[in-house]
């Protein structure tokens, strides 16, 4: 939960879980839904359940489904991509300045910040100067679905 | 009992004369939990591919040409579609569960049928998936979240011994089968009867545990995508011997399920059911729909 919440606090997110709303399975959290939670009769052999919001690893690692409802919410810090530079992130790679076509709010060089492409979230990263250049550093990317099974 | 001309040859003594060199086209299924077909379509046509509405799938399109491949691209890892083979959309399309079901899918991996069914739920309701494999589940885990699913429990667990303190409305059992050659090159030279055999006994422990997991007035989708006649029709035909089971005309495509096997006389119910020999545009495969008084 701490690497949970530290991951709100950079994105700004308001959006608050508490130790009871949260269910944890082997590593990964989960928030389970009151009709679903009716029929959770057996705990054993449970592996996955309700809403995934990710894993705990050196940083926390986001499940998509996380990361879109933070997109969702008015007020995290979003930058806005079209489809190829949306494309490379996915791939890895971090992004360029002049890639972004609209941050919100404004451009905070340490920030963590949600890469949208046409109101859905591929990944987040963090506003890092490179020599010359302030450059969106990677820090997780849905082509992580791909990384996983491979 | 093995090989290309023994199997071809059960075949044609079925009554249905293949060539051994059938296979299936690619095809994608479009989420509608995260996107309509228009806009999926739309995209991946300005990305230069060519799709094809399948008439008698809800969601299902036949890939007719793509310069990249569709399981790694954008919308993809987005999960506005997945990658599924045109009759394997057929069971949960059939079984349709709805937004107030508790479904069960028996064998879930690796995650297409499930997310399937989430989306013909709406991501409500309560969705239960099983496999006793773990290394296979985190593929079904990985398309749950890909595809948006927020109602769904995952367990694993043997399906035929499972108890989960709970009775289902609607059961999915896409039993673990022989397979067809239509989607594997190799399957003449690696299957032989004993497999057969022995597949259709733990299909057998399967439906029974299925039955007995259904609500009165619950419906049980059973589907291989085996062609052999023991684990489908025959199967049938034991449940319908050995439990309180009726069956539901299923109506699409392919071919009524057969009534006379191998010289042995069916129940003429064991009909309503429906087999897909491949080169129709499918692999091979069988779907009944089994109801619970």
């Amino acid at each position: 939960m701490r690497l949970l919440r530290r991951l709100l606090r950079h994105l700004n997110s308001s959006l608050t879980l508490s130790e009871a709303e949260v269910t944890r399975i082997n590593d990964k959290y989960f928030t389970i839904g009151p009709v679903l939670i009716d029929r959770l009769r057996v705990r054993e052999g449970l592996v996955y359940a309700g809403r995934y919001l990710g894993r705990d690893r050196r940083l926390f690692e986001p499940s998509s489904l996380l990361l879109q409802m933070l997109a969702s919410e008015p007020g995290t810090y979003k930058v806005h991509v079209g489809r190829a530079a949306a494309w490379l992130f996915v791939c890895g790679r971090d992004l360029f300045e002049e890639s972004v076509e609209e941050i919100e709010p404004r451009l905070i060089l340490g920030a963590h910040y949600l890469v949208v492409h046409g109101g859905r979230c591929v990944g987040y990263g963090r506003y890092e100067t490179a020599g010359e250049r302030r450059v969106l550093r990677n820090l997780f990317d849905l082509g992580d679905f791909l990384r996983r099974e491979s | 009992m093995r090989g290309r001309e023994f199997f071809l040859g059960r075949y044609a003594e079925l009554g249905q004369r293949l060539t051994g060199e059938e296979t299936t086209p690619q095809a994608i299924r479009v989420n509608p939990l995260k996107a309509g077909d228009g806009h999926v379509i739309e995209v991946l046509e300005g990305e230069g591919v060519r799709l094809r509405k399948i008439p008698y799938l809800d969601h299902g399109y036949r890939v007719i040409h793509s310069g990249f491949s569709l399981g790694a691209s954008l919308e993809y890892l987005l999960g506005l579609y997945s990658i599924q083979e045109t009759a394997s959309q057929l069971p949960a399309q059939m079984l349709r569960p709805g937004p107030v079901d508790v479904a069960l899918d028996m064998c879930s991996a690796p995650g297409g049928k499930t997310t399937q069914m989430a989306a013909y739920m709406g991501d409500q309701g309560v969705l239960i998936a099983v496999d006793s494999s773990r290394d296979r589940l985190y593929a079904v885990e990985n398309s749950l979240e890909r595809c948006g699913v927020t109602n769904a429990l995952i367990y694993h667990g043997d399906a035929a011994a499972i108890d989960l303190g709970t009775r289902f409305t609607k059961v999915l059992l896409d039993a673990p089968c022989s397979g067809n050659y239509a989607t594997d090159p190799k399957w003449f030279s690696k299957r032989t009867m004993r497999d057969v055999e022995a597949n259709a006994a733990r299909q057998r422990r399967l439906l029974g545990r299925a039955l007995e997991l259904l609500e009165p007035g619950g419906t049980l989708l059973y589907s291989t995508c085996s062609l052999e006649p023991e684990e489908d029709e025959l199967n049938i035909q034991w449940l319908l011997e050995n439990h309180d089971a009726e069956l539901a005309p299923i109506n699409g495509p392919g071919a009524p399920g057969l009534t006379s096997v191998f010289s042995e006389e069916l129940d003429p119910r064991v009909s309503r059911c429906r087999r897909l020999w491949p080169g129709g545009g499918t692999q091979g495969f069988f779907l009944a729909e089994v109801t619970k008084p």
